[in-house]
């Protein structure tokens, strides 16, 4: 049955899937496996409805030489050495610290306070910062699978919560560096892998500074929601 | 790509979900914990709830590796500053100590092993994991240790001191081989070399807190010194406080010439010369002081009197008059006079000397007249004197060495280029392998080392390295791309020092050792691994064990078996103090007049050189044999020397401690450089370019500025701010000659090619002669070091704070048109000697 409830966290899980699809394609050089994925006409059809079209990606070369070639073209793009584009925020927005540039910025350390006081921190395995565009966005995927759970429980004021930190997180961090860094890939003349998948990023951190919005007035303004 | 609204985002988010589901992306998660909120989590105020915590560890920008203290907020590092406990620093960090922050966050850093997949020098790379990247190493290594060919793996180290040192050796003797390179020709060997002829051991000190005089030739005290911070700040003070005049013998009005009591300008290789011209005036005024010259052997005769030694010296420097000397130097006689006058009268003195001095040809040679400077004036390894440096004796574990333990004979340059390589001829390994009659190692692996950078002729370095039916497999550890990682096969991201375990060991300035450890500020960068958690790891792919499992094991067990630190609390009390010294040590003095008991078994005196020495300990078949052979006459019975025979006493005197065989007298009279065909006492050698120098050309030297390291700190921002660009420095008449101006573009050309820079015109050096300081003219390194982040040309800097470079020039390199040219003693490159001519552009 459709209840205010449900219809959050129904779409508290559509954005977690989201959030962590995107953490895996900015994580690490794609396996071979998660290609084959994407080909299947199910995945792909869904993709295409978007315009999301990664078709011409898969012609012509055989899935082991696609696999490397993307290894080397994420090894350009987000490793270097030299020229390339960092996945880290403190990269692309210290201005607003007043600081310069730098890895293990001042915003490296917001991101880190702000995942150390919802109980996450780094894992000692992933090599990147706190401010890795992956780390971030499966922040958000966290967050918003916690929100599910709350909403299941029908505990509202958690959730609303939840809700709250989620777009404060979004507005001191995600909004203001992850369009400006798909642009700056996308302007690299990157494989078409990270061409369509930095489009999707961009799209899907517009559509979520008005999702956030909507959602806490629609928690306002139905009674139902209140904590 | 439409724009997404909540119904084509559902289908987004449905593909997402199946994505996710079928497990298809990777398993691995940036994040650990869970999301509790409810339990509170931890919580940080936005004002005041940063925690600063100070944390002991060492530096590593230059050799001099200060204790320092690192200050860490939420996991960055904020700031470094001296270590405020430290009797070797007393608390002071330098320039280019400070801004090792910049090493840790500078963007263009090496965070991932790479693989190259282009050919050399194409920039093409794959990240890889370090898994695989290991393994490819065993598989190039394992193959060539199974086969009893361990020597065909050769690794060359820049700056690698104590614990990262001993680390390396430890893996390398397991392993099995001794192919191992290092750096020092193209630093000082000439020195040290010089020094061990002498005294038997290396590395002086000079005794600022009690000196009362300071001649220095060619050495930067102020800016560069090899152990700069400590033995700065005390000769600052001694000049302040106590009125201690400096004097300063340099091509170059250097910053330390400038904070001198009084530059002496000096034509280049003629420090040597004035120092002879010296000792003639000192011993011709009778200014000499004879109580160090029992330990003295001037002549062939190991017995000489104190008068036949005086007479000795004498005669050998009689030619080396002040005015001679003014002939060759520039400098007047009456100043060099003046000058030995004060030297030989204060109460105390020092006697300094570095790169100036000794990267000439016969560097060495002007060492030991330095030597013999002080020593007639008793200020060798005297209180307010020259003396030789203590460091900290650290015991550690060690692993056995492996069956087949042997090396390829390419570290000491080509046959008979250098009489006593002991620090080895390292700007000549590439050549020497290129040559290839002493056969080429397989796999090169170098580490904090950029051999095509820092050496001279680097193009033909570059060449070497990039061809590999020459090098088969390069592997490279490095946190910066650089001109010579660019054609490794394999990059493997080292950490930076702020990151990783060591103790240390570096030279004290007042004589008392310091024992004091680096430990990691902060968690490595990105996939950054220390080389000493790389050993052990590579050690069992390999298929052998070390004594010690990852480099914290190796510090932890050196600190609980080390005397002194064990007892002051070991492991745990140097993690949270960083430094010990033992309280009750007086300093280093008078090592050489203690009595030794030659009671000992085996113990017999040789007659010839009054060397007690253990025949049974040298191997020697009886002691019959031992007596007929005689110390000197048998191989290896240095290392069983006992004692002196001076004055109707047994003291240590000078011990052989290198691979010189002598007495244990200063041997100022040499049987070792006899042998080789080369001056048996301190003399004048003309440098062969120099004198066949036409009129037109000029004397080219290098110099190194305050805020950098010769190769490792041109990517600091805050260094490169300071400093980025090198003109050359040329003296107004000389420039004038040539109708060049200040700031005009000048030639600068050889038979080895050609360098553009500007002219800086000043009176603040010789005419004759240009210098150019060799940090600059990077080709990679970063965007600050090169003006480029990209090996390749264009696309834009990852850091956008390079926008807010505002210089546009990044210098030039002189290393090109510099050769490879070696010291026929110690095999030390000589910087210094290089000719060429100058123009306007």
């Amino acid at each position: 049955m459709a209840t205010p409830r449900n219809d959050m966290k129904e779409m508290a899980i559509a954005r977690a899937n989201v959030y962590g699809l995107l953490a895996d394609v900015f994580r690490e050089e794609p396996s071979e496996s998660f290609l084959l994925k994407l080909a299947e006409p199910e995945f792909s059809g869904i993709l295409n409805a978007l315009d999301f079209s990664l078709d011409d990606m898969f012609s012509n070369i055989s899935h082991s030489q696609l696999t490397e070639g993307l290894a080397l073209e994420f090894t350009r793009l987000f490793i270097g050495p030299g020229s390339h584009i960092s996945p880290h925020e403190s990269m692309h927005t210290q201005a607003r610290f007043g600081e310069p540039n730098s890895l293990w910025g001042a915003s490296t350390v917001e991101v880190k306070k702000f995942m150390e006081a919802a109980g996450l921190k780094v894992d000692d395995s992933f090599s990147g910062m706190p401010d890795h565009i992956t780390a971030e966005l499966e922040f958000m995927q966290q967050l918003l699978l916690e929100e599910a759970k709350a909403w299941t429980k029908e505990d509202n004021g958690i959730g609303i919560n939840i809700q709250n930190i989620e777009k404060r997180f979004y507005d001191e961090h995600l909004s203001q560096w992850i369009v400006n860094f798909c642009d700056k890939v996308i302007a690299a003349g990157p494989h078409p892998f990270y061409k369509q998948f930095s489009e999707v990023t961009k799209a899907f951190i517009e559509f979520e500074k008005e999702t956030l919005q909507d959602l806490l007035d629609e928690v306002s303004e139905d009674g139902r929601l209140s904590a | 790509m439409s724009k997404l609204n909540r119904r084509n985002f559902m289908s987004l988010a449905g593909a997402s979900g199946a994505a996710l589901a079928a497990g298809v992306g990777t398993s691995k998660k940036a994040l650990a914990g869970n999301v509790t909120f409810e339990n509170g989590g931890r919580d940080f105020s936005p004002v005041t709830g940063k925690e600063r915590k100070a944390i002991p560890t060492a530096c590593w920008q230059c050799v001099t590796r200060d204790s320092m203290m690192g200050y860490v907020e939420d996991g960055r590092l904020k700031k470094l500053e001296g270590h405020p406990g430290s009797i070797r620093t007393l608390g002071k960090l330098c320039a280019k100590g400070q801004a090792g922050v910049n090493q840790v966050y500078f963007p263009d850093r090496i965070l991932h092993p790479l693989q190259r997949v282009g050919k050399r020098g194409e920039h093409k790379w794959k990240k890889i994991s370090w898994d695989a990247a290991l393994d490819l190493v065993a598989s190039k290594l394992k193959p060539l240790r199974d086969a009893g060919t361990p020597e065909l793996f050769m690794y060359q180290y820049g700056r690698h001191k104590a614990s990262q040192a001993a680390t390396m050796y430890d893996f390398m003797g397991a392993y099995g081989t001794k192919t191992i390179g290092n750096h020092t020709s193209v630093c000082e060997a000439a020195k040290w070399v010089g020094q061990e002829s002498l005294w038997g051991g290396m590395y002086d000190n000079w005794d600022y807190d009690k000196t009362d005089y300071v001649v220095n030739f060619g050495s930067n005290q102020f800016e560069t010194h090899t152990n700069h911070i400590p033995t700065s700040q005390r000769l600052i003070r001694a000049m302040v406080d106590r009125g201690v005049p400096l004097y300063t013998f340099d091509v170059r009005l250097s910053n330390t010439a400038a904070k001198s009591t009084e530059w002496v300008p000096i034509n280049p290789g003629n420090d040597g010369l004035v120092m002879l011209a010296m000792i003639n005036v000192i011993m011709n005024e009778g200014l000499f002081r004879e109580d160090h010259f029992k330990y003295m052997r001037v002549s062939a005769d190991h017995h000489a009197t104190t008068d036949q030694k005086i007479a000795a010296i004498k005669a050998e420097v009689a030619e080396f008059t002040p005015a001679f000397a003014e002939s060759r130097s520039g400098v007047p006689a009456a100043k060099i006079a003046e000058i030995a006058r004060g030297f030989a009268k204060a109460k105390s003195a020092c006697l300094v000397t570095y790169r100036g001095t000794v990267m000439h040809f016969h560097g060495a040679d002007q060492e030991r007249a330095a030597m013999l400077l002080a020593a007639i004036t008793n200020n060798l390894d005297t209180p307010g004197g020259r003396v030789m440096g203590v460091g900290a004796g650290w015991s550690a574990p060690s692993t056995p060495a492996a069956k087949i333990h042997k090396g390829l004979h390419i570290k000491d340059g080509f046959k008979g280029e250098a009489a006593f390589p002991t620090h080895h001829v390292s700007h000549q390994v590439g050549p020497v392998i290129k040559d290839g009659h002493a056969g080429r190692p397989k796999v090169y692996w170098w580490s904090c080392y950029n051999p095509a950078f820092i050496n001279g002729d680097n193009k033909e370095w570059s060449s070497i390295l990039q061809d590999e039916s020459i090098m088969p497999f390069l592997i490279t550890s490095t946190i910066t791309y650089d001109e010579s990682s660019q054609y490794a096969d394999l990059i493997l991201p080292d950490v930076t020092y702020l990151e990783r375990w060591d103790w240390e060991d570096m030279v004290s300035a007042n004589q008392i050792a310091e024992f004091y450890i680096r430990q990691p500020l902060i968690k490595p960068l990105g996939e950054a691994r220390c080389q000493g958690d790389v050993w052990p790891d590579l050690a069992k792919r390999i298929g052998f064990e070390l004594a010690w499992t990852d480099k914290k094991d190796f510090v932890r067990q050196s600190c609980e078996m080390t005397s002194g630190v064990k007892e002051a609390g070991g492991f745990d009390y140097m993690m949270k103090e960083g430094v010990w010294h033992d309280p009750n040590d007086k300093g280093n003095y008078g090592f050489y007049a203690k009595e030794v008991d030659v009671s000992g078994d085996g113990v017999i005196l040789d007659a010839k050189t009054g060397v007690y020495w253990n025949w049974k300990k040298a191997g020697v078949a009886s002691e019959a044999d031992a007596m007929s052979a005689g110390y000197l006459g048998t191989k290896g019975a240095k290392s069983s020397y006992v004692a002196q025979h001076i004055e109707g006493k047994a003291l240590s005197a000078y011990a052989p401690n290198t691979s010189f065989t002598k007495s244990g007298l200063l041997d100022f009279y040499s049987d070792n450089f006899k042998g080789k065909g080369l001056p048996a006492f301190p003399t004048f050698t003309p440098t062969p370019e120099h004198e066949a120098m036409a009129d037109d050309e000029l004397i080219m030297t290098t110099y190194k500025v305050a805020v950098h390291s010769h190769s490792r700190t041109t990517h600091c921002k805050w260094l490169a701010e300071i400093k980025h660009d090198n003109p050359g420095w040329i003296n107004s008449k000389t420039a004038a000659d040539r109708g060049i101006k200040d700031g005009d573009a000048i030639k600068v050309h050889n038979g080895l090619g050609e360098i553009t820079t500007t002219a800086y015109v000043t009176e603040g050096i010789v005419p004759g002669v240009i210098a150019i300081s060799h940090h600059f003219g990077r080709q990679h390194s970063g965007i600050y070091g090169s003006g480029k982040s990209n090996p390749i040309d264009g696309g834009a800097s990852p850091d956008p704070d390079a926008k807010n470079m505002n210089w546009k020039k990044h210098g030039v390199h002189p290393n090109a048109i510099i050769p490879n040219s070696s010291d026929p003693i110690s095999g030390t490159q000589r910087w210094m000697d290089t000719v060429v001519r100058v123009e306007k552009a």
